[in-house]
C-alpha cells in the first residue's frame, strides 16, 4: 500500500486530535506573521523615515566627517558625483546637502540647533521628513535666497512666524564666525520633539556663499533608495564609482548608530520571543505524535510480524509528521489570510497609548501597529513552521521503528 | 564673553559714516556722539553691576582698546575671577582663565551666550564695529521733548545684513551730542530692550555720561549697569598687547 495514503488515513482515524494539532500549527503561522510582519513593516518605515531625516539610506561624505562632523571638510565637485549616483539603478533619489550647527538668533532669544542646507529643486516631501511634516507657510523656491523652514518648537522658542527674521551663526571653512540673515517661510511639525526645537532647512546658495564654500561643495550627498534592504550593496556600488575617490560611503547604520542599535535590538528581542513560541509549538506536535505512536504499538507489532520494515515504519510517521504539517499550514494560511489584510489595510491604532511624542530612537514611528511581508519572511515562516513539524516527529518515529513485535503483541 | 570696556558704551554708537548728500549732518553728529569715547587707543576701568531674576553680582574692570578691532580686559574684582581676561580681536573673542592657565576661543555656538552673566551677549560686542555695515541711519526728530532739546536717530537695518533687531532709536541731547537713550525694537516694532545713559560726570577731560544701563523689556526687573570709573584717552598703547600669546603673559 502507498505510504502516504495510508499516512494521509492514519492521521484522520482521530479527526479531533489531528485537527487541534494543525490549528496549534496555524496559530504559530499566525503569531509569526503579526510578528514578523509588523517588524518588517516597522524596521522599513523607521529605516525609511530616518533617511528621510537628511542623511538618506546611503550617505556620501568627506573622510572623517562621520567622527567629527565640522564644516570644513566637504566634498568637491559634489554635482558631479550626484549626477552619477542618481543614474545608478535602484536610486531614488540623490540630494546634495550642507549639514551642520549653528545658533539661531531672533529679537528676543537665541537658541543652538542644526541645520540641513538644501536645493529646493531637489526637494520633495517624498524624501524630506521636513517638508512633509509642514504646518505652516511653504518650502522656499530660491535656493539663493533667503528662505528658512524651522521646527515649530523652535520657531516658539525664538518667538517667531511666518515672514520673521532670523540670524544664524555660525563657523565657516577656514573657521571664523559667520553670519547672515533668513525670513522663515514655513514650520514643520513631525512629532519628535528633538527635530521640532532644532532642525531648520536653509538654501544650499545662500549658506554655500555663507561659509565660503564653492558652488559645487557640500557636506553630503543623501542618497534614498528603493528599497532599504539592499542599502549595503548600493554603499558597495557608490565606493566603486571612480567619481568617487577619496570620500567615504555609509549606509544609514553608520549615520544613524542610534536608529541602527534599537533596530537591532528590538530584532533580537523578536526572534527570542518567536523562537519561544515556535518551541512550545513543536512540543505539542512532538506530543501528539507520540501519543498516536504509543496507543498503536499494537497494531505496528502486528505489522513488524508480517513483514514491515522498521524503516518503512520510520518513513511512515515521518511522512505522517510531514501531512499534519502541510494541514496545519493550509489552516494557518486559512485562518491568517483575513488577519493579515486586516493589519495590511487597517491596523491597530495605538496613538493614545504613546502620547505626543511618536518616536523611538529619534525616529518618529507610526502609532498605528500594520504588518507587511517581505517576500523572504513568507518562506522563511512557512518553511520555519514545517520543519519544526518534521523535527517534532523525528523523535516518534524513531521509537516506532524499535518496537519489538513479540513484546508488543502482548500489549494492548 | 567679552566686551570692549570702551566699546560698552560706544556699542551703539558707532554709527554710519555716510558720504551720501543729504547725510552728511547726520554722520557729523554721530560720529561726533562716537568720538565721546573713542580715541586712538584708550584705558578705562568700569564697573559692572547685573541684577537679574536668580543673582545679583558686581564686577571691576580694567581694558584697554586701540582702533576698533582692538579690545583686552581684565577682572578686577571679584577677586575670585581676577586675572581673567577678555580678547577682542576683529571677529574673534578669546577668553583667558588664569585658574587654569587656559586660553579658549570663543566658538560661534558660544556667540550667543551672555557676556559674563550680563544682559549683553559676545555677539553684541562682535557686531558693535560693524554697526556702520548693517545700518543706515537718519535723524527722524528733531526739537524739544520732554524739556529738553534733542535729536532722534533711527537706525534700519539694511535688507541683507544678519542683524535680529527691527530697527534702533537713538536719542541724543541737541547740546553737546550726548547720549541719552537707544532703544531696540524687534521686527514687529515692540520694544526689546534699552540702553540708558546718564550720570553726566568729567572723564578724561571732558563731560561724558559715566553710567550705561541695559533693561531687557521682557524682563522688567532684570538689569545690567555699567559705570566707568576713570577713562584715558588716546594713551600710547602697544600692538603686542592684543596678541593671544599676551594672555598668558600678563
Amino acid at each position: 500500500m502507498n505510504l502516504h495514503k495510508l499516512a494521509w488515513r492514519n492521521i484522520w482515524r482521530r479527526k479531533r486530535r489531528t485537527l487541534i494539532t494543525a490549528f496549534s500549527i496555524g496559530f504559530g503561522v499566525m503569531l509569526s506573521v503579526t510578528f514578523t510582519g509588523s517588524g518588517d513593516y516597522t524596521y522599513t518605515n523607521m529605516i525609511d523615515t530616518g533617511a528621510s531625516m537628511g542623511m538618506g539610506h546611503v550617505t556620501v561624505e568627506p573622510i572623517g566627517y562621520q567622527l567629527k562632523p565640522t564644516l570644513d571638510k566637504r566634498l568637491t565637485a559634489a554635482g558631479r558625483l550626484r549626477a552619477r549616483i542618481a543614474g545608478i539603478d535602484g536610486v531614488s533619489d540623490a540630494t546634495l546637502r550642507i549639514t551642520g550647527q549653528a545658533m539661531f538668533a531672533s529679537a528676543r532669544q537665541s537658541v543652538g540647533g542644526g541645520f540641513i542646507a538644501v536645493d529646493p529643486a531637489f526637494e520633495t516631501p517624498g524624501n524630506n521628513l521636513l517638508l512633509r511634516s509642514l504646518v505652516e507657510g511653504a518650502m522656499f523656491n530660491d535656493g539663493d535666497g533667503l528662505g528658512i523652514v524651522i521646527g515649530s518648537k523652535l520657531a516658539q522658542r525664538l518667538q517667531v512666524t511666518i515672514g520673521k527674521k532670523i540670524v544664524y551663526t555660525t563657523t565657516d571653512v577656514s573657521g571664523e564666525i559667520v553670519s547672515n540673515i533668513a525670513r522663515v517661510s514655513g514650520i514643520f511639525t513631525t512629532g519628535i520633539d528633538m527635530v521640532d526645537g532644532i532642525m531648520v532647512l536653509l538654501p544650499i546658495g545662500s549658506v554655500q556663499k555663507t561659509l565660503n564654500y564653492a558652488r559645487d561643495e557640500a557636506t553630503v550627498i543623501a542618497v534614498i533608495i528603493r528599497d532599504q534592504r539592499h542599502a549595503e550593496g548600493m554603499r558597495d556600488a557608490i565606493a566603486a564609482l571612480p567619481e568617487a575617490a577619496g570620500v567615504a560611503v555609509v549606509t544609514w547604520k553608520q549615520s544613524q548608530p542610534d536608529l541602527a542599535g534599537v533596530i537591532a535590538f528590538d530584532k533580537a528581542g523578536n526572534y527570542i520571543s518567536q523562537f519561544l513560541v515556535g518551541l512550545l509549538i513543536a512540543v505539542g506536535i512532538l506530543n501528539t505524535m507520540l501519543m498516536s505512536v504509543l496507543e498503536r504499538t499494537r497494531e505496528f507489532g502486528v505489522m513488524m510480524a508480517i513483514g514491515m520494515a522498521p524503516g518503512t515504519l520510520f518513513r511512515l510517521i515521518m511522512v505522517e509528521s510531514f501531512w499534519l504539517a502541510v494541514v496545519g499550514l493550509l489552516l494557518g494560511i486559512i485562518i491568517t489570510a483575513p488577519w493579515y489584510y486586516f493589519l495590511y489595510h487597517t491596523g491597530i491604532d495605538f496613538s493614545s497609548a504613546f502620547g505626543t511624542d511618536f518616536s523611538y530612537g529619534g525616529v518618529l514611528v507610526d502609532p498605528v501597529f500594520k504588518a507587511r511581508l517581505f517576500k523572504e519572511s513568507v518562506m522563511a515562516i512557512l518553511g520555519g513552521v514545517f520543519m519544526l513539524s518534521l523535527l517534532a516527529g523525528l523523535y516518534p518515529a524513531w521509537r516506532a521503528g524499535r518496537i519489538p513485535p513479540v513484546e508488543s503483541l502482548k500489549t494492548i | 564673553m567679552i566686551f570692549s570696556l570702551l566699546a560698552i558704551v560706544q556699542l551703539c554708537l558707532c554709527l554710519p559714516a555716510q558720504a551720501v548728500a543729504g547725510q552728511d549732518r547726520t554722520s557729523f553728529i554721530l560720529n561726533k556722539v562716537d568720538d565721546l569715547w573713542r580715541g586712538e587707543s584708550s584705558f578705562a576701568v568700569v564697573s559692572m553691576r547685573v541684577k537679574t531674576e536668580h543673582y545679583t553680582r558686581t564686577m571691576r574692570l580694567e581694558g584697554w582698546s586701540k582702533g576698533k578691532e582692538k579690545t583686552l580686559f581684565r577682572v578686577l574684582e571679584p577677586l575670585r575671577e581676577r586675572g581673567t581676561m577678555t580678547l577682542k580681536f576683529g571677529s574673534h573673542i578669546y577668553t583667558y582663565l588664569p585658574k587654569t592657565d587656559r586660553t579658549i576661543r570663543l566658538t560661534s555656538g558660544m556667540m550667543m551666550g551672555s557676556w559674563m552673566g550680563s544682559h549683553l551677549t559676545n555677539d553684541d560686542l562682535v557686531k558693535e564695529a560693524r554697526l556702520e555695515d548693517d545700518y543706515k541711519a537718519a535723524i527722524t526728530f528733531e526739537g524739544a521733548r520732554d524739556g529738553r532739546n534733542i535729536i532722534e536717530f533711527t537706525l534700519v537695518p539694511k535688507p541683507e545684513a544678519p542683524v535680529v533687531w527691527g530697527k534702533l532709536l537713538l536719542t541724543i541731547l541737541a547740546d553737546g551730542y550726548t547720549p541719552l537713550v537707544e532703544r531696540y525694537y524687534d521686527e514687529d516694532m515692540h520694544l526689546a530692550r534699552t540702553f540708558t545713559f546718564s550720570d553726566m560726570k568729567m572723564l578724561g577731560g571732558l563731560m561724558r555720561p559715566a553710567a550705561l544701563r541695559v533693561e531687557p523689556t521682557d524682563k522688567p526687573d532684570e538689569y545690567t549697569e555699567f559705570i566707568y570709573e576713570q577713562l584715558e584717552l588716546n594713551i600710547p598703547v602697544s600692538d603686542a598687547m592684543f596678541s593671544k600669546s599676551s594672555l598668558k603673559r600678563r
